[in-house]
Protein backbone atom coordinates (compact mmCIF):
# COMPACT_ATOMS: atom_id res chain seq x y z
CA UNK A 1 0.00 0.00 0.00
CA UNK A 2 2.82 2.38 0.88
CA UNK A 3 4.64 1.51 -2.35
CA UNK A 4 1.46 2.25 -4.30
CA UNK A 5 0.97 5.55 -2.50
CA UNK A 6 4.53 6.55 -3.32
CA UNK A 7 3.96 5.56 -6.96
CA UNK A 8 0.89 7.80 -6.97
CA UNK A 9 2.92 10.63 -5.47
CA UNK A 10 5.56 10.20 -8.19
CA UNK A 11 2.87 10.34 -10.86
CA UNK A 12 1.55 13.60 -9.38
CA UNK A 13 5.06 14.95 -9.07
CA UNK A 14 5.85 14.28 -12.74
CA UNK A 15 2.57 15.68 -14.04
CA UNK A 16 3.12 18.75 -11.84
CA UNK A 17 6.60 19.26 -13.28
CA UNK A 18 5.14 19.01 -16.78
CA UNK A 19 2.35 21.58 -16.34
CA UNK A 20 3.67 23.48 -13.28
CA UNK A 21 0.10 24.59 -12.60
CA UNK A 22 0.12 24.40 -8.78
CA UNK A 23 3.68 25.69 -8.39
CA UNK A 24 3.01 28.65 -10.67
CA UNK A 25 -0.26 29.63 -9.00
CA UNK A 26 1.29 29.36 -5.53
CA UNK A 27 4.37 31.36 -6.53
CA UNK A 28 2.32 34.08 -8.24
CA UNK A 29 0.01 34.35 -5.27
CA UNK A 30 2.88 34.63 -2.79
CA UNK A 31 4.57 37.36 -4.82
CA UNK A 32 1.36 39.33 -5.38
CA UNK A 33 0.13 39.06 -1.77
CA UNK A 34 3.45 40.00 -0.20
CA UNK A 35 4.02 42.95 -2.52
CA UNK A 36 0.50 44.25 -1.84
CA UNK A 37 1.21 44.06 1.89
CA UNK A 38 4.55 45.80 1.37
CA UNK A 39 2.88 48.65 -0.57
CA UNK A 40 0.09 48.95 1.99
CA UNK A 41 2.52 49.07 4.90
CA UNK A 42 4.82 51.60 3.23
CA UNK A 43 7.21 53.23 5.66
CA UNK A 44 5.18 52.18 8.67
CA UNK A 45 6.84 49.77 11.07
CA UNK A 46 4.60 46.72 11.56
CA UNK A 47 4.06 45.57 15.12
CA UNK A 48 4.96 41.96 15.92
CA UNK A 49 1.32 41.01 16.37
CA UNK A 50 0.40 42.37 12.97
CA UNK A 51 3.36 40.69 11.23
CA UNK A 52 2.43 37.29 12.75
CA UNK A 53 -1.20 37.69 11.72
CA UNK A 54 -0.38 38.80 8.16
CA UNK A 55 2.01 35.84 7.85
CA UNK A 56 -0.91 33.45 8.35
CA UNK A 57 -3.25 35.47 6.13
CA UNK A 58 -0.81 34.96 3.25
CA UNK A 59 -0.41 31.26 4.10
CA UNK A 60 -4.17 30.68 4.23
CA UNK A 61 -4.98 32.34 0.90
CA UNK A 62 -1.96 30.84 -0.86
CA UNK A 63 -3.07 27.40 0.27
CA UNK A 64 -6.56 28.18 -1.03
CA UNK A 65 -5.23 29.19 -4.44
CA UNK A 66 -3.09 26.14 -5.18
CA UNK A 67 -3.90 23.10 -3.08
CA UNK A 68 -7.29 22.30 -4.61
CA UNK A 69 -5.42 21.06 -7.70
CA UNK A 70 -4.73 17.65 -6.14
CA UNK A 71 -8.20 16.30 -6.91
CA UNK A 72 -9.55 18.93 -9.30
CA UNK A 73 -6.90 17.99 -11.88
CA UNK A 74 -7.96 14.32 -11.78
CA UNK A 75 -11.56 15.38 -12.28
CA UNK A 76 -10.76 17.76 -15.16
CA UNK A 77 -8.68 15.23 -17.05
CA UNK A 78 -11.26 12.53 -16.37
CA UNK A 79 -8.72 10.21 -14.79
CA UNK A 80 -10.47 9.77 -11.47
CA UNK A 81 -12.35 6.67 -12.65
CA UNK A 82 -9.09 4.97 -13.65
CA UNK A 83 -7.62 5.85 -10.31
CA UNK A 84 -10.63 4.31 -8.55
CA UNK A 85 -10.05 1.08 -10.45
CA UNK A 86 -6.36 0.64 -9.74
CA UNK A 87 -6.02 1.76 -6.13
CA UNK A 88 -7.82 1.58 -2.78
CA UNK A 89 -9.27 4.88 -1.47
CA UNK A 90 -6.82 5.14 1.43
CA UNK A 91 -3.89 4.63 -0.98
CA UNK A 92 -5.15 7.45 -3.21
CA UNK A 93 -5.54 9.71 -0.21
CA UNK A 94 -2.04 8.90 1.10
CA UNK A 95 -0.47 9.71 -2.24
CA UNK A 96 -2.32 13.00 -2.61
CA UNK A 97 -1.62 13.91 1.00
CA UNK A 98 2.11 13.29 0.56
CA UNK A 99 2.12 15.54 -2.49
CA UNK A 100 0.22 18.32 -0.70
CA UNK A 101 2.41 18.10 2.42
CA UNK A 102 5.51 18.64 0.31
CA UNK A 103 3.81 21.47 -1.59
CA UNK A 104 2.73 23.16 1.69
CA UNK A 105 6.22 22.85 3.16
CA UNK A 106 7.86 24.40 0.09
CA UNK A 107 5.28 27.18 -0.07
CA UNK A 108 5.47 28.08 3.62
CA UNK A 109 9.26 27.97 3.70
CA UNK A 110 9.31 30.47 0.84
CA UNK A 111 6.75 32.68 2.62
CA UNK A 112 8.69 32.54 5.90
CA UNK A 113 11.99 33.39 4.18
CA UNK A 114 10.39 36.30 2.29
CA UNK A 115 8.82 37.61 5.50
CA UNK A 116 12.11 37.36 7.38
CA UNK A 117 13.86 39.22 4.56
CA UNK A 118 11.27 41.93 3.87
CA UNK A 119 9.67 42.78 7.22
CA UNK A 120 11.99 44.09 9.89
CA UNK A 121 9.58 43.29 12.72
CA UNK A 122 9.41 39.61 11.70
CA UNK A 123 12.39 38.52 13.79
CA UNK A 124 12.09 35.04 15.26
CA UNK A 125 13.46 35.03 18.79
CA UNK A 126 12.68 31.41 19.66
CA UNK A 127 13.68 29.47 16.59
CA UNK A 128 13.01 25.93 17.86
CA UNK A 129 9.45 26.87 18.88
CA UNK A 130 8.86 28.43 15.47
CA UNK A 131 10.11 25.32 13.63
CA UNK A 132 8.03 23.00 15.81
CA UNK A 133 4.87 25.09 15.36
CA UNK A 134 5.62 25.49 11.64
CA UNK A 135 5.93 21.72 11.06
CA UNK A 136 2.77 20.68 12.93
CA UNK A 137 0.84 23.65 11.55
CA UNK A 138 1.83 22.73 7.99
CA UNK A 139 0.79 19.11 8.45
CA UNK A 140 -2.61 20.23 9.73
CA UNK A 141 -3.03 22.65 6.82
CA UNK A 142 -2.08 19.96 4.28
CA UNK A 143 -4.42 17.32 5.73
CA UNK A 144 -7.43 19.67 5.91
CA UNK A 145 -6.89 21.15 2.47
CA UNK A 146 -6.48 17.71 0.87
CA UNK A 147 -9.73 16.33 2.25
CA UNK A 148 -11.63 19.53 1.35
CA UNK A 149 -10.13 19.41 -2.15
CA UNK A 150 -11.54 15.88 -2.49
CA UNK A 151 -14.98 17.07 -1.37
CA UNK A 152 -15.17 20.03 -3.75
CA UNK A 153 -13.59 18.29 -6.79
CA UNK A 154 -16.97 17.19 -8.12
CA UNK A 155 -18.79 20.45 -7.35
CA UNK A 156 -19.54 23.23 -9.82
CA UNK A 157 -18.11 26.49 -8.44
CA UNK A 158 -14.83 25.07 -7.14
CA UNK A 159 -12.97 28.36 -6.87
CA UNK A 160 -15.38 29.96 -4.42
CA UNK A 161 -16.46 26.83 -2.60
CA UNK A 162 -12.93 25.89 -1.56
CA UNK A 163 -12.04 28.86 0.70
CA UNK A 164 -15.60 29.08 2.03
CA UNK A 165 -15.60 25.43 3.08
CA UNK A 166 -12.02 25.56 4.36
CA UNK A 167 -12.38 28.58 6.55
CA UNK A 168 -14.43 27.06 9.43
CA UNK A 169 -12.38 23.87 9.33
CA UNK A 170 -9.04 25.67 9.35
CA UNK A 171 -10.11 28.35 11.86
CA UNK A 172 -8.93 26.58 15.06
CA UNK A 173 -5.61 25.73 13.40
CA UNK A 174 -5.03 29.26 12.14
CA UNK A 175 -6.00 30.97 15.42
CA UNK A 176 -3.62 28.76 17.39
CA UNK A 177 -0.85 29.04 14.81
CA UNK A 178 -1.07 32.85 14.86
CA UNK A 179 -0.72 32.68 18.63
CA UNK A 180 2.28 30.32 18.32
CA UNK A 181 3.95 32.56 15.72
CA UNK A 182 3.49 35.49 18.12
CA UNK A 183 5.10 33.45 20.88
CA UNK A 184 8.03 32.61 18.62
CA UNK A 185 8.44 36.30 17.72
CA UNK A 186 8.15 37.27 21.39
CA UNK A 187 10.71 34.70 22.48
CA UNK A 188 8.36 32.74 24.76
CA UNK A 189 9.79 29.36 25.84
CA UNK A 190 8.37 26.09 24.51
CA UNK A 191 7.31 25.26 28.08
CA UNK A 192 4.91 28.24 28.12
CA UNK A 193 3.51 27.45 24.68
CA UNK A 194 2.75 23.80 25.45
CA UNK A 195 -1.04 24.30 25.52
CA UNK A 196 -1.06 25.81 22.03
CA UNK A 197 1.30 23.16 20.68
CA UNK A 198 -0.91 20.43 22.13
CA UNK A 199 -3.98 22.01 20.48
CA UNK A 200 -2.33 21.91 17.05
CA UNK A 201 -1.12 18.31 17.56
CA UNK A 202 -4.63 17.17 18.55
CA UNK A 203 -6.06 19.07 15.57
CA UNK A 204 -3.68 17.15 13.28
CA UNK A 205 -4.68 13.81 14.82
CA UNK A 206 -8.41 14.59 14.57
CA UNK A 207 -8.21 15.76 10.96
CA UNK A 208 -6.06 12.79 9.92
CA UNK A 209 -8.47 10.28 11.49
CA UNK A 210 -11.54 12.01 10.06
CA UNK A 211 -9.96 12.16 6.61
CA UNK A 212 -9.05 8.48 6.47
CA UNK A 213 -12.50 7.50 7.77
CA UNK A 214 -14.52 9.70 5.43
CA UNK A 215 -12.41 9.50 2.29
CA UNK A 216 -13.91 6.10 1.36
CA UNK A 217 -17.35 7.70 1.06
CA UNK A 218 -16.16 10.87 -0.70
CA UNK A 219 -14.12 8.94 -3.25
CA UNK A 220 -16.68 6.27 -4.13
CA UNK A 221 -19.60 8.56 -4.93
CA UNK B 1 -14.18 -2.79 8.71
CA UNK B 2 -16.61 -1.98 11.55
CA UNK B 3 -13.72 -1.84 14.02
CA UNK B 4 -12.02 0.84 11.96
CA UNK B 5 -14.93 3.25 12.43
CA UNK B 6 -15.34 2.50 16.13
CA UNK B 7 -11.63 2.97 16.74
CA UNK B 8 -11.58 6.11 14.59
CA UNK B 9 -14.54 7.70 16.36
CA UNK B 10 -12.90 6.95 19.69
CA UNK B 11 -9.70 8.76 18.65
CA UNK B 12 -11.70 11.71 17.30
CA UNK B 13 -13.78 12.10 20.47
CA UNK B 14 -10.74 11.89 22.76
CA UNK B 15 -8.62 14.38 20.84
CA UNK B 16 -11.52 16.75 20.21
CA UNK B 17 -12.13 16.75 23.97
CA UNK B 18 -8.48 17.52 24.65
CA UNK B 19 -8.56 20.31 22.08
CA UNK B 20 -11.66 21.97 23.51
CA UNK B 21 -10.30 21.69 27.04
CA UNK B 22 -6.98 23.26 26.03
CA UNK B 23 -8.74 26.05 24.13
CA UNK B 24 -10.30 27.23 27.38
CA UNK B 25 -6.90 27.01 29.12
CA UNK B 26 -4.82 28.92 26.63
CA UNK B 27 -6.48 32.32 26.95
CA UNK B 28 -4.74 35.13 28.76
CA UNK B 29 -5.66 34.90 32.41
CA UNK B 30 -6.49 37.62 34.89
CA UNK B 31 -4.12 37.80 37.82
CA UNK B 32 -4.67 39.96 40.87
CA UNK B 33 -1.67 38.69 42.85
CA UNK B 34 1.48 40.54 41.78
CA UNK B 35 3.90 38.02 43.33
CA UNK B 36 2.57 35.51 40.77
CA UNK B 37 2.75 38.07 37.98
CA UNK B 38 6.44 38.57 38.78
CA UNK B 39 7.19 34.85 38.80
CA UNK B 40 5.63 33.91 35.47
CA UNK B 41 7.00 34.65 32.01
CA UNK B 42 3.55 34.42 30.45
CA UNK B 43 1.47 37.33 29.23
CA UNK B 44 -1.14 38.10 31.89
CA UNK B 45 -3.76 40.69 32.69
CA UNK B 46 -2.73 42.15 36.01
CA UNK B 47 -5.42 43.96 37.95
CA UNK B 48 -4.70 46.46 40.71
CA UNK B 49 -4.80 50.14 41.42
CA UNK B 50 -2.50 53.04 40.73
CA UNK B 51 -0.28 54.23 43.60
CA UNK B 52 -1.14 57.93 43.72
CA UNK B 53 1.65 58.78 46.20
CA UNK B 54 4.38 57.68 43.80
CA UNK B 55 2.82 59.60 40.91
CA UNK B 56 3.46 58.81 37.26
CA UNK B 57 5.96 59.89 34.69
CA UNK B 58 5.52 60.45 30.97
CA UNK B 59 8.69 60.57 28.87
CA UNK B 60 7.80 62.63 25.80
CA UNK B 61 10.93 61.74 23.80
CA UNK B 62 10.54 57.97 23.99
CA UNK B 63 6.76 58.19 24.42
CA UNK B 64 6.82 55.90 27.43
CA UNK B 65 4.56 56.15 30.42
CA UNK B 66 5.60 54.70 33.79
CA UNK B 67 3.71 54.38 37.02
CA UNK B 68 3.40 52.13 40.09
CA UNK B 69 0.60 49.67 40.71
CA UNK B 70 -0.45 47.96 43.92
CA UNK B 71 -2.57 44.81 44.34
CA UNK B 72 -4.97 43.82 47.12
CA UNK B 73 -2.18 42.42 49.30
CA UNK B 74 -0.06 45.57 49.07
CA UNK B 75 2.55 44.26 46.61
CA UNK B 76 3.83 47.04 44.40
CA UNK B 77 5.29 46.86 40.90
CA UNK B 78 6.52 49.31 38.33
CA UNK B 79 4.62 49.38 35.02
CA UNK B 80 5.96 50.74 31.73
CA UNK B 81 3.74 51.40 28.73
CA UNK B 82 4.71 52.50 25.24
CA UNK B 83 2.23 55.24 24.50
CA UNK B 84 0.49 58.22 25.98
CA UNK B 85 -1.47 58.45 29.22
CA UNK B 86 -4.87 56.76 28.84
CA UNK B 87 -8.03 58.78 29.35
CA UNK B 88 -9.47 58.99 32.86
CA UNK B 89 -6.24 57.56 34.27
CA UNK B 90 -6.18 59.88 37.27
CA UNK B 91 -9.76 59.22 38.30
CA UNK B 92 -9.63 55.46 37.70
CA UNK B 93 -10.58 53.29 40.65
CA UNK B 94 -8.71 50.28 39.30
CA UNK B 95 -6.38 49.53 36.40
CA UNK B 96 -5.96 46.37 34.26
CA UNK B 97 -2.65 46.05 32.42
CA UNK B 98 -1.94 43.36 29.82
CA UNK B 99 1.67 42.32 29.34
CA UNK B 100 4.49 40.54 31.11
CA UNK B 101 7.01 41.11 33.87
CA UNK B 102 10.63 41.31 32.64
CA UNK B 103 13.78 42.79 34.21
CA UNK B 104 12.20 44.36 37.27
CA UNK B 105 9.17 46.01 35.72
CA UNK B 106 5.93 45.15 33.95
CA UNK B 107 5.90 45.79 30.19
CA UNK B 108 2.30 46.69 29.41
CA UNK B 109 0.91 46.32 25.91
CA UNK B 110 -2.49 47.63 26.87
CA UNK B 111 -4.02 49.58 29.76
CA UNK B 112 -7.67 49.48 30.75
CA UNK B 113 -8.96 51.94 33.30
CA UNK B 114 -12.04 51.42 35.37
CA UNK B 115 -13.87 54.59 36.22
CA UNK B 116 -15.66 55.14 39.51
CA UNK B 117 -19.36 54.70 39.00
CA UNK B 118 -21.54 57.73 39.56
CA UNK B 119 -24.32 55.56 40.89
CA UNK B 120 -22.51 54.71 44.10
CA UNK B 121 -22.03 56.20 47.55
CA UNK B 122 -25.11 58.40 47.27
CA UNK B 123 -26.58 58.89 50.71
CA UNK B 124 -30.25 58.10 50.92
CA UNK B 125 -32.04 61.18 52.15
CA UNK B 126 -35.02 60.63 54.32
CA UNK B 127 -37.86 63.05 54.19
CA UNK B 128 -38.24 65.31 57.22
CA UNK B 129 -41.79 66.24 56.56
Amino acid sequence: MIAKAIALFKKDYHSELRTRYAINSLAMFIIVAISVILFAVGQEKLSEGLAGGLFWVVIFFTAMSGLARAFVSEEERGTSLTLQLIAAPSTVFSGKLLFNIILVFCMNTVIALLYAALFESFVIKNFSLFVFAFVIGNIGLAVSSTIIAAIIAKAGAKGTLYPVLSFPILLPLILTSVQLTLFALDGTSIEDAKFELAIVVSYDVVMLTVSYMLFDFIWKD
Amino acid sequence: MKNKYIFGSFIIVVFLGIMIYLFTQSNIQYQDDFTQVMNTTKTVKATGSWVKEKSYHHDKENNTFTFYMVDGNGNEMKVAYNGSIPNNFETASSVVVTGKYVNGYFHAKDILTKCPSKYEDEQVRTSTL
